[in-house]
């Protein structure tokens, strides 16, 4: 019981951290046409960032300024890698995002070397928010919390209550019309590039702190951010969110679970002797099958469903 | 027709075989003599890897180039092939009497085998769903890989290329014999790819890749088209994957994760992938950078990065379109009018280049240095890194160097247009 | 006297009760049709008329939503493009659709290779496929293109791309044809090069060609149907087209 609790609250705070990174990502993806692979990237930068501010000035003003600067680093990046391989197709462009992720965590490298660096939670939220069944929940998840939910609400209030945010929903569906209505388009795209990066950012700024803050740091995300968003479907940020929710707690789940393959059929009454050829797999515990199954979801979506659960296109 | 402009076309397609087979000849001789020049033992397995990545490069390219088909997974074929290679040379230890040098057959067998298995439903769709697709099973089959016996979790598994009978004088003791056989495998190899563009399957895979709209109104099926190129394109990768078992006798579950496909995508892409040599030179640039950039400097990964995302940027047509781009201009007899321009580009580029190197080697000294030391050396000059001075040098070389790049290369390209425009003028006379 | 088949010569594609929708809108409502094998027809009638959607459901590029359609007797309804093509009908696009990285050759040779039977083969030189070579050759002389046969289609002027877009649709020798406004875009001159051209090339096979250009239309056509909202107004020998009254009103009215 105190599993299946702890569980899913961990897998609920995992799960809105995922998807205020998928959220940006389906928003460049859907209008630009772009899966960017350097999306973690930026996740990445937002925890370094938030870390190297917070050494200055501590951690209250690094929460809004390093997703800030990350997002003037995701429209730079825009405005002169992207939009100038745009022209060439979308090989190149992905190429370009590509490039881009292996360069970003070299950066990192360079910056703040190969191992993490210590990047803690503030002080102030450093206590055990309340205590169920002999174990803490920390208040700082409960903080991560409200930060993803006061993001959401801003995030659906731009999109529902400006000008920008309008045109950006209506061409989420209709990537054209944002032409057709005669904005300029490379500026719009520049923004939601800034966007969307920007909340990468802050997903880094509060993520790094309560998982690690290392290069490897987006490697390990960015396949699962993709998942999610293919998973979700393109052009819907509702299926982006429930994707990233059932993501985020299969994966805790199966993590905390601690069960072999070879047990479920121990339940059937099946007994496998240690000689059998298939021995190996039945050993497999959950946590070992854990990382792999957001990839067979992902291919099996594609193969099944390419516009995804919630998507209006196909991808 | 009459008989003489027969015999004209004739003599025209027996120039056309040699001009594109002309060259086979002279790769063959290279491909010979290259070890006996550079003859240290490094070198030799530094070719060695050279042919494998040449292989595994050109069979990727049958997918990206040929059929428009972007994999993020291609070294999952690569890989398992290898991994099949090493476990028949173990079985080959046990007395299976199999000769090691035609171990690549397995090889293709392998790689053949799991392209039709996954080329069969992801094939079915082009653009960003098949390489998304792609991307889920290299995630898929690298995370499979790290416990899965086969693949010998994170110790992986090794076998010995020794065994088993061997033909007389080839024991595949000696690196050179291990560079002769790779070095073999791969002139054949690159052929019969060659030969496969050349041929219907090859020249419909280009038609797809340019109009799959168009393909299907001529009677081909575009999904068969695909599938067919997959299939053989993941024989090839299994060939080269083979070749890889031979020459390091061992395999490990990155050899086929997602970082080892992105690798063979990169070196694919700078060779340029609208060319058939275009993998080749990639491949053997790439994996000389590979192994001597690591010996020269720390920061070497990032200097790949960089260079890779220079030339997505500025030249996506890659290496070997870069270099097609002055066939026109050589044609005509005026490449040399282009000197000075070059000449004039080259010198603020490198200034630049010295300046951020310089830059780039300080601060990766001071972020990753262990310890209280904090002498380094950048280009022989021994200093001080938490002293000010080298930085500010460095950074003024660096700028320097930009703001002269910004300054002559706009004369650059008037110049280059110009030559270019007079070559055609020239040509079309 | 006259034998049934010479009254009735065997049809070339048949519609019946043809249906497309897309959403709830009907985009053709219930055409059915006969095309007589030989003949030349023309489809006619206003713009959104339905007369590219019906060239869709006919060539394979989109599913109907009711009724059956027969090519040469058999029944391709909703069969795929390239089975459709394989059984002998082969069509062009109003909007040149050809492969731009491949030079004018390549385009023609490519296709040329699925009716000479060289299917998916990755075992036969291209260079030394004599039938190819001789179809290939024989399709650039026709369209006029031999001497540009080595220009990427991409770089080719807009009527040099018409022609290869013609060539494209006849070199496989399809024996029914579907011709979707080949004149689009030209000039009096070019045009008039083109319907040559195209009289030349479907000799002995069955036309079926959508265009604007009245002169063209009454040129060129034996039979003319008017497409009008999805439906066929009407049917017949071009003079009585031209007197047709409805048709006056619907359509010709502004030339009549």
């Amino acid at each position: 019981m105190e599993l299946v609790v702890f569980s899913l609250l961990n897998g609920i705070v995992f799960g809105l951290l995922l998807f205020m990174m998928s959220a940006g990502l389906t928003l460049i993806f859907s209008m630009m046409g772009v899966l960017n692979f350097a999306h973690a990237s930026f996740y990445m930068l937002g925890a370094y960032f938030a870390f190297q501010i917070s050494q200055a000035v501590g951690f209250w003003p690094a929460l809004v300024l390093a997703p800030l600067v990350v997002g003037v680093a995701g429209g730079l990046v825009e405005r002169y890698g992207l939009r100038r391989v745009h022209k060439h197709g979308h090989v190149p462009e992905l190429l370009f995002t590509f490039g881009l992720a292996f360069l970003i965590q070299e950066f990192v490298v360079l910056g703040w070397g190969r191992v993490g660096v210590p990047y803690r939670v503030p002080e102030i939220l450093n206590f055990p928010l309340f205590t169920l069944f002999g174990t803490n929940f920390p208040a700082y998840r409960a903080f991560m919390v409200l930060i993803s939910i006061g993001m959401f609400v801003a995030l659906f209030a731009i999109l529902t209550r400006t000008r920008v945010g309008l045109i950006v929903q209506a061409s989420l569906t209709h990537p054209h019309i944002a032409a057709t209505l005669g904005h300029n388009v490379p500026r719009v795209f520049m923004y939601v590039f800034a966007g969307g990066t920007a909340l990468a950012g802050l997903a880094g700024v509060i993520g790094g702190n309560a998982f690690v803050t290392n290069p490897s740091m987006a490697a390990l995300l960015g396949t699962i951010v993709f998942v999610v968003v293919i998973v979700g479907g393109l052009g819907s940020l509702t299926g982006a969110f429930i994707a990233a929710m059932v993501i985020g707690i299969v994966q805790t789940f199966s993590v905390a679970l601690d069960v072999s393959v070879g047990s479920f059929f121990g339940l059937l009454g099946l007994d496998l002797s240690s000689n059998s050829i298939f021995y190996e797999y039945w050993t497999l515990t959950l946590t070992d099958i854990a990382p792999v199954t957001p990839y067979l979801l992902l291919v099996l979506i594609l193969i099944f469903r390419p516009m995804g659960l919630m998507g209006k296109r196909e991808t | 027709m009459t008989d003489r402009a027969a015999g004209s076309v004739r003599n025209i397609a027996w120039a056309s075989y040699l001009r594109s087979y002309g060259l086979w000849v002279l790769a063959a001789v290279a491909i010979f003599a290259l070890p006996h020049v550079f003859d240290s033992r490094a070198n030799q397995s530094m070719f060695g890897q050279m042919g494998i990545f040449v292989v595994f490069a050109l069979s990727y390219n049958m997918l990206l180039g040929q059929s428009g088909m972007l994999s993020f997974g291609h070294a999952v074929y690569f890989g398992f092939a290898g991994f099949i290679s090493v476990h028949v040379m173990r079985i080959i230890e046990s007395g299976f009497a199999f000769p090691v040098v035609l171990l690549p057959l397995f090889g293709a067998a392998a790689g053949l085998a799991l392209g039709i298995i996954f080329g069969s439903f992801s094939t079915r769709r082009a653009g960003t769903v098949f390489a998304m697709i792609s991307l889920g099973i290299a995630e898929l089959v690298g995370a499979l890989a790290f416990f899965i016996g086969f693949f010998g979790g994170e110790e992986g598994i090794s076998g010995d290329r020794m065994s088993g009978p061997s033909l007389p004088g080839l024991s595949l003791g000696p690196q050179i014999q291990v560079y002769y056989v790779i070095a073999a495998w791969t002139l054949v190899a690159a052929l019969l790819m060659y030969a496969i563009t050349r041929t219907p399957l090859g020249r419909m895979a280009n038609a797809v890749r340019d109009n799959p709209e168009r393909a299907e109104f001529i009677g081909y099926n575009t999904q068969r088209v695909r599938f067919r190129m997959f299939a053989l394109s993941g024989m090839f990768a299994g060939v080269a994957g083979a070749l890889f078992a031979i020459q390091f006798e061992f395999l490990q579950f990155n050899n086929i994760g997602v970082a080892a496909s992105g690798s063979v995508l990169l070196m694919t892409f700078i060779g340029g992938v609208g060319f058939f040599m275009g993998p080749i030179l990639g491949a053997i640039l790439v994996t000389f950078l590979e192994l001597e950039l690591v010996n020269v400097t720390q920061a070497w990964l990032l200097y790949f990065g960089l260079f890779f995302v220079l030339m997505v940027m500025f030249v996506p047509a890659g290496l070997a379109g870069l270099i097609m781009r002055h066939q026109p201009i050589w044609r005509a007899g005026i490449l040399h009018k282009l000197a000075p321009a070059y000449g004039l580009a080259l010198v603020p580029s490198l200034i630049f280049a010295v300046g951020a190197i310089g830059l780039i080697e300080i601060i990766y000294f001071t972020s990753t240095r262990a310890g209280l030391n904090t002498v380094m050396s950048v280009y022989t000059i021994t200093f001080d890194a938490v002293k000010p001075l080298p930085w500010i040098i460095a950074g003024v070389v660096a700028a320097g160097g930009f703001v002269l790049c910004r300054l002559t290369f706009p004369t650059v390209r008037k110049v280059w247009d110009e030559v270019f425009l007079e070559a055609m003028a020239k040509l079309n006379r | 006297m006259n034998p049934p088949a010479a009254i009735h010569p065997p049809t070339a594609i048949q519609l019946t009760d043809v249906r497309k929708s897309f959403g709830r809108t009907e985009i053709i409502r219930g055409v059915s049709l006969e095309i007589r094998k030989g003949e030349r027809h023309a489809i006619i009638g206003p713009n959104g008329g339905g007369k590219s959607t019906l060239f869709n459901l006919i060539s394979g590029k989109f599913p109907v939503s009711h009724g059956t359609i027969k090519l040469n007797g058999e029944d391709v309804t909703n069969a795929r493009p390239f089975e459709i093509n394989r059984r002998g009908l082969s069509r062009s696009f109003q909007v040149t659709n050809i492969f731009p990285r491949l030079n004018v050759y390549e385009n023609v040779r490519c296709s040329v290779l699925w009716s000479l039977g060289y299917k998916y083969s990755f075992w036969n030189d291209l260079n030394r496929l004599g039938d190819v070579k001789e179809r290939t050759e024989e399709v650039l002389e026709q369209i006029g293109l031999t001497a540009r046969r080595h220009i990427p289609a991409a770089v080719l002027s807009y009527a040099e791309q018409r022609a290869l877009e013609i060539g494209i649709t006849i070199a496989g020798g399809a024996d029914v044809i579907l011709f979707d406004e080949p004149t689009a875009g030209m000039s009096r001159g070019e045009t008039e090069h083109a319907v040559n051209l195209i009289r030349t090339l479907s000799k002995d096979k069955t036309l079926v060609i959508v265009e604007h250009d009245m002169g063209v239309v009454f040129d060129l056509a034996d039979r003319i149907s008017v497409l009008v909202y999805g439906e066929i107004l009407t049917t017949g020998a071009p003079e009585e087209v031209r007197a047709n009254k409805a048709v006056q009103e619907a359509y010709l009215g502004v030339d009549a």
